[in-house]
């Protein structure tokens, strides 16, 4: 550990071990075995030969904590790179890539990764666990196999066709889940977000459906109304607010109430609505001209496609980031969330930022409906999924607001989702995924906050210490 | 309790006994082998500079929370304090620096409150009040509304409260704090009073002629650890000074005057008002020329708050007008006024001057969100804001690890010497400047005045406003006294002693060595009572 060759030798040794290994087990052991041992091997390897380069390298915490979750970290990146390779490759060389990724991994999050950071997930890693004693335990109790029940879900999960669904479920749980972070990062809660995308969905649709315009323009269009109406319908919230003092959570759970009223109305054969078969309507499907292909999926393996618009979700996660880090706005939006009476302090126009966070919360939201919306049914009718607004609160916290958090978050959520369907033919009570989603929840927010806590005493003393050093050197 | 008696000698035992007293909070040791022995009644002191550990050493007494290491002895038998209710029990007591009383509710309700078993809330109470006020030569009538009371009457309603309660040893954090000279002097005359009827007083404080004229026993903190006992008849100021930070104290002066005939900040007729519609401030007009530093002294609650606010531009202005350079601007929107030339330390650090969960090099961009260094455009600029953190961080000798480290990981020292460098980046023409020494160690103090001092030299002209009178004698060119939100006299800081500064803080008399300025309707109410600012902010909490 101590000893510092040159960084190129200690990648190269660790890729050429890992790689090599996981090829020779992958002989005799399961590949997914061969790759985990041979990452280990690795990231041994440059444990050996290199040294963190972070600030607090070698104190006890560091050997501790961040070095096992560095070990952890890099087997699940070898693991994921491995499984997407194996869509195309042969099983054989798709693991011994992935072991070269995951060895490559294992040097750079050996030597990169921050304290801060490995608190973080260690949280999630904590909060998984627990959420699933839980839900093993309450599977126990009602006479299941926890882990047949698991086994199957992961076996059900994974299949090709479900990890599309699974994406495309997640794709609009992102959008809802940043539309809410928007807020939480000003401590304002928008629980408004439903109401927000069904109604802009409705008129968008209503919009797109009347008009047939050229391509592009028809969806940009229909992007446009959502994207308005959803920001109009928060902005409601959002100047109560600064204007009259009324609290935000009040004024959109009202604001939910009414929106599902004003659908209710303008869902009407009289109004916006067509008979679209029997027993539902809806309003007028969209011209082909306003539907977003999607991306055929064939490649791992499905048939369904993947929602085109699931580009726009990445866009709108780094439209995020980069608002949030890097602009001038992002920053006066965290000083608001943090400490109100220093951003006045410092200049900032605290009640302009919660009318313009919040009609920026209430323009992503009016976009949770459109990949639906424009990649899959063409029409807002009855069926239109309804609640995502509230699962984007969740997913929200469990990605603690941060971009990729949140992406992972709904990812995961979408699975639990998707997976739990299966339970059902098992005679297995699906609920149960519902159960996991609200331990992990609650548990994520306590050992969130906890290590949040632990974060910031452990900087403390971290400074402590250094200028402890400091002065004895000085003096 | 445990009680076990610990040996005892031919002398009555001592009141308080503080053996070996460590207490550690994470990353750093607070206090670490504390002796100190109080000899029962006396005025005992404790002085040290902040961040000494004094107060850390006085919850430890006080049960608030438990020492690491040690042992507490109260009378000869030692004790474990659980609970600040436990050291009731023990006949301790203890006088917060921050009055903790309820504004709407009258003298007696407040001593009361909490302690409705001990006499009943009736006649009983009342006598007993009365009784503990005649015996102690702390009158204050029982019925009078606590709003209605000036600074040195709730102190006494303070240590009413805490005599009522049944304490034979009163600890006293930082007392004089927010007194003026004149309250400090019926304060100690109370103390003596109560060191007569044999009860024992724990002082804590950092001012050394204070300590001085009214402690039997003097204990010196530093750096955590108790240095040295002495007496007073036998040491100076100096020596204790020298005891108490390992070297001189920095002094506040200034040399020659520097400054200019050019107005830099012009405030004409400032009128802020509550929403009540009651004045806060009230007809301030007053010029800060380049090179100046003009100080406000005022008891805490007269205005000064709202004046700096209102300059700030976080606060209406009802009436008048402010020109910065020969500009108005008068209700312009902070940032706007921030980015005209005014740097601003404000009074709360923690509230208004940090984002304590943000790396350094972030708040550095606080208040500056719309220039170079730190932004480009929309942009936030993260290399010009981080090599100009560690500028400040050089320049101004913040002590820290690394500008990636969140501000709350600083002491306050530290974090106020970034925060002045800060406000002085970007070359303002104006500083307003509320305590911008408060709290911080005498390391940091003696910085914040070389700043200040070699930025008057530069030609900033500097509004100063500070509980700490000598600072403000020492460190202004020109001296105002606010009193309600009026301007009712100013002073030559060559020759005003803290005494006269006082008296006219106080409104007791706007005519000595001060030159009164305008005396106005401020003076007395109805009432006839001299002191007390209407509002005061601790009052509520």
């Amino acid at each position: 550990m101590r000893t510092s060759t040159s960084p190129t030798v200690a990648v190269g040794a660790a890729a050429v071990l890992g790689t090599g290994a996981t090829a020779l087990l992958d002989l005799g052991l399961l590949a997914p075995a061969a790759l985990a041992i041979g990452v280990a091997l690795a990231f041994a390897a440059v444990v050996l030969l290199s040294a963190p380069t972070t600030a607090d390298a070698g104190s006890r915490i560091h050997r501790a904590l961040v070095t096992p979750i560095a070990l952890v970290l890099s087997v699940v990146l070898g693991l994921l790179a491995a499984a997407v390779l194996d869509w195309w490759l042969i099983e054989p060389v798709a693991y011994a890539l992935g072991a070269l990724i995951g060895s490559a991994g294992a040097f750079l999050v050996y030597r990169r990764l921050p304290t801060q950071l490995a608190l973080a997930f260690a949280a999630v890693a904590v909060a998984g666990v627990l959420a699933l004693s839980v839900t093993a335990v309450v599977l126990w109790v009602s006479g299941t196999d926890p882990f047949r029940a698991f086994g199957r879900m992961i076996e059900f999960g994974t299949r090709p066709d479900n990890l599309v669904r699974i994406v495309n479920a997640a794709t609009t749980f992102y959008l809802s889940a940043v539309a809410v972070a928007i807020g939480f990062k000003m401590k304002l809660f928008n629980i408004g977000v439903d109401g927000q995308y069904r109604l802009a969905a409705l008129l968008a649709a209503a919009v797109g459906g009347a008009w047939v315009l050229p391509p592009v323009i028809h969806q940009i269009v229909i992007v446009l109304v959502a994207v308005a109406v959803g920001g109009f319908w928060a902005g409601i919230a959002g100047y109560l607010k600064v204007t009259r003092g009324v609290s935000e959570v009040i004024s959109t759970i009202m604001l939910n109430s009414i929106a599902t009223g004003i659908t209710a109305y303008l869902l009407n054969t009289d109004r916006l609505a067509v008979e679209i078969s029997t027993n539902n309507i809806g309003t007028t499907p969209i011209a082909e001209s306003g539907w977003v292909p999607g991306i055929p999926a064939g490649f791992m393996g499905a048939d369904r496609e993947i929602y085109g618009l699931v580009v726009l979700a990445v866009a709108v996660g780094v439209g995020y980031w980069l608002m949030l880090n890097r602009t001038r706005f992002g920053f006066d939006l965290r000083a608001t969330g943090q400490s109100p009476t220093a951003a006045r302090a410092s200049g900032v126009n605290v009640k302009r930022m919660v009318l313009l966070s919040m009609v920026i919360s209430g323009m992503i939201a009016g976009l949770v409906g459109i990949p639906q919306l424009l990649g899959q049914s063409h029409y807002y009718a009855l069926d239109f999924p309804v609640g995502l607004g509230f699962t984007g609160i969740a997913i929200a916290l469990l990605g603690r607001n941060h971009p990729v958090g949140v992406a992972f978050a709904a990812l995961f959520w979408a699975f639990l989702d998707q997976a739990s369907q299966i339970l059902d033919i098992d005679g297995i009570p699906k609920e149960i995924a519902v159960v996991t989603q609200a331990t992990i929840v609650l548990t994520v927010v306590v050992v969130y906050e906890v290590v949040h806590r632990w974060g910031l005493r452990y900087q403390q003393q971290q400074v402590g210490k250094d200028l402890g050093r400091v002065e004895v050197a000085s003096s | 309790m445990s009680s076990t008696p610990s040996g005892g000698g031919e002398a009555p035992p001592a009141a308080v006994e503080l053996r070996g007293i460590t207490k550690r909070f994470p990353g750093v040791v607070a206090n670490h082998d504390i002796d100190i022995t109080v000899a029962p009644g006396t005025v005992h002191a404790i002085v040290g500079e902040n961040g000494a550990g004094k107060s850390t050493l006085m919850k430890t007494l006080y049960g608030m929370h438990r020492p690491d290491e040690g042992t507490i002895a109260v009378d000869g038998t030692t004790v474990r304090l659980n609970s600040p209710s436990d050291a009731i029990r023990h006949g301790i007591g203890m006088v917060h620096q921050h009055f903790m009383l309820a504004d709407n509710l009258t003298v007696m309700e407040n001593v009361v409150l909490g302690a409705e078993r001990r006499h009943g809330i009736g006649a009983k109470a009342r006598a007993r009040i009365e009784e503990l006020g005649r015996r102690y030569g702390m009158g204050v009538d029982p019925d009078r509304l606590m709003e209605d009371l000036g600074v040195g009457d709730r102190q006494r309603v303070e240590i009413l409260k805490v005599l009522y309660r049944g304490a034979r040893i009163i600890i006293l954090d930082e007392p004089t704090a927010v007194l003026v000279p004149q309250e400090v002097d019926e304060l100690f005359d109370n103390l003596r009073e109560l060191k007569r009827e044999g009860l024992t007083v724990i002082f804590i404080s950092h001012k050394l002629d204070e300590v001085l004229s009214v402690a039997d026993t003097i204990t010196v903190i530093r750096r955590g650890t108790t240095v040295a006992t002495v007496d007073p008849k036998g040491t100076t100021a100096r020596e204790l000074a020298t005891l108490m930070v390992g070297g001189e104290l920095p002094v506040p002066e200034l040399r020659e005057s520097t400054v200019t005939d050019k107005v830099m900040l012009d405030i004409d007729g400032l009128r802020v008002t509550a929403p009540g519609g009651r004045a806060l401030v009230d007809g301030v007009s007053l010029a800060i020329r380049s090179g100046e530093i003009v100080g406000i002294a005022g008891v805490e609650g007269n205005g000064q708050s709202e004046l700096i606010e209102a300059i700030m531009g976080m606060r209406p202005v009802d009436a008048g007008r402010i020109t910065l350079d020969g500009r108005d601007i008068t209700g312009t929107d902070t940032l706007a006024i921030r980015e005209a030339g005014v740097g601003y330390v404000p009074e709360d650090r923690h509230r208004h001057g940090l984002l304590l969960e943000s790396p350094l090099w972030e708040n550095r961009i606080l208040g500056h969100q719309g220039r170079p260094p730190s932004t480009k455009g929309m942009w936030i600029d993260r290399a010009g804001a981080r090599a100009d953190t560690r500028r400040i961080v050089d320049e101004y000798d913040v002590r820290t690890p690394g500008i990636d480290v969140i501000a709350d990981a600083l002491s306050g020292g530290n974090q106020q010497k970034l925060i002045v460098g800060r406000e002085m980046s970007g070359r303002p023409k104006v500083l307003v400047a509320a305590h911008p020494t408060r709290g911080v160690d005498v390391g940091a103090q003696a910085a914040i005045w070389d700043h200040l001092r070699r930025a008057r030299a530069e030609g900033l002209a500097v509004l100063l406003i500070s509980a700490d009178l000598d600072e403000l004698i020492g460190m202004s060119d020109t001296l105002h006294v606010i009193l309600r939100g009026r301007l009712v006299a100013s002073a030559d800081p060559l020759t005003v002693t803290p005494e006269q500064l006082g008296s006219a803080m106080t409104g007791a008399s706007t005519d000595t060595g001060a030159g009164t300025a305008d005396t106005g309707g401020a003076g007395t109410d109805a009432a006839g009572t001299p002191t007390t600012p209407t509002e005061e902010d601790e009052g509520g909490a």
